[in-house]
């Protein structure tokens, strides 16, 4: 039944928008999509939305995955994960267990994880809460305080030597890593 | 070949518009211009009005087709709606009901 031509039209269950076309309506679907070219409207899909460089989604989304090198305007709810890749803007929010925000994106919006379960633990475990919840200058006040406080003048002199080791290197590393930039993983 | 593909699953309610080839092997419903071809593959399904250059349907379309150049009906397909193009192609086993217009522009 099947000609040549149809089997390679058909080579893969995905849809391609390509750069020229304008869908303006709503899309639902059950396979992957990737935009290249401009779609207003509405968009469900059971599968991952890919919008490429080129491609312009102005929609409310409901997908599985969202991987977005373009440009969305409108809120995207993902059942699995959404992608911003460095390439990406968005305007709009995000609604997604997972949500990765690489270097270079752009997104205005709010983003809502869920319920933070697991992912608050591996977070923690990370240095950087260690550094935060140190805040190496309170430390040598607060002692000072209490030194003064308890008439004891002996105390502050080792504070002083420890704040010209100690301090400076974790204020710079708090600062750094302070950034709302998250890094990709690997999918 | 072509660019844009509209996959078996995909469902489309609105407009689509754009200067390239288009492939539908889904539904779509509503309105499509193109300005190159249209594919309407043996599975999907169009309930639209259409305005193209060439088109080829070997699926479904209710609807009016206005074609610049060709419509060409392939054997499973089955077409309701008025046709207006150049040329038109029906092959054997197709199956069309609707007005046939070839006003051919004089040379």
């Amino acid at each position: 039944m099947a000609n040549p031509k149809d089997s390679s039209i058909s080579s893969g269950d995905s849809t391609v928008i390509g750069e020229s076309i304008v869908i303006n309506g709503k899309l639902t679907g059950d396979e992957d999509l990737t935009v290249r070219g401009r779609l207003e409207g509405e968009l469900s899909l059971t599968k991952t939305l890919i919008v490429e460089a080129s491609g312009v989604v102005k929609a409310n989304v409901e997908v599985k995955n969202a991987v977005v090198s373009g440009a969305v305007v409108g809120n995207i709810d993902a059942g699995e994960s959404v992608e911003l890749t460095k390439e990406g803007r968005m305007v709009g929010d995000i609604r997604s267990p997972r949500v990765i925000l690489v270097d270079g994106a752009s997104l205005r919006g709010r983003i809502d994880m869920g319920e933070v379960k697991g992912e608050r633990s591996e977070k923690g475990a990370r240095p950087v809460r260690a550094v935060r919840s140190v805040p190496v200058p309170a430390r040598p006040a607060a002692r000072i305080g209490k030194s003064k406080l308890e008439g004891k003048p002996s105390p502050p002199p080792p504070p002083s030597e420890s704040r010209s080791g100690a301090p400076v290197p974790p204020l710079v590393a708090a600062g750094s890593r302070r950034r709302v930039v998250v890094k990709k993983k690997a999918r | 070949m072509a660019n844009t593909v509209i996959g078996s699953s995909i469902v489309i309610d609105g407009e689509i518009s754009g200067d390239e080839d288009l492939v539908i092997q889904g539904t779509v419903k509503g309105k499509i211009s193109v300005k190159e071809s249209l594919i309407v593959d043996r599975s999907g399904v169009v309930e639209a009005d259409i305005e193209t250059q060439n088109v080829e349907v070997s699926g479904k379309v209710t609807g009016n087709i206005n074609a610049t150049d060709k419509v060409e009906l392939k054997s499973d397909c089955r077409v309701i709606g008025d046709i207006k193009a150049p040329r038109i192609l029906i092959a054997d086993g197709a199956s069309f009901k609707g007005n046939v217009d070839m006003d051919v522009k004089e040379p």
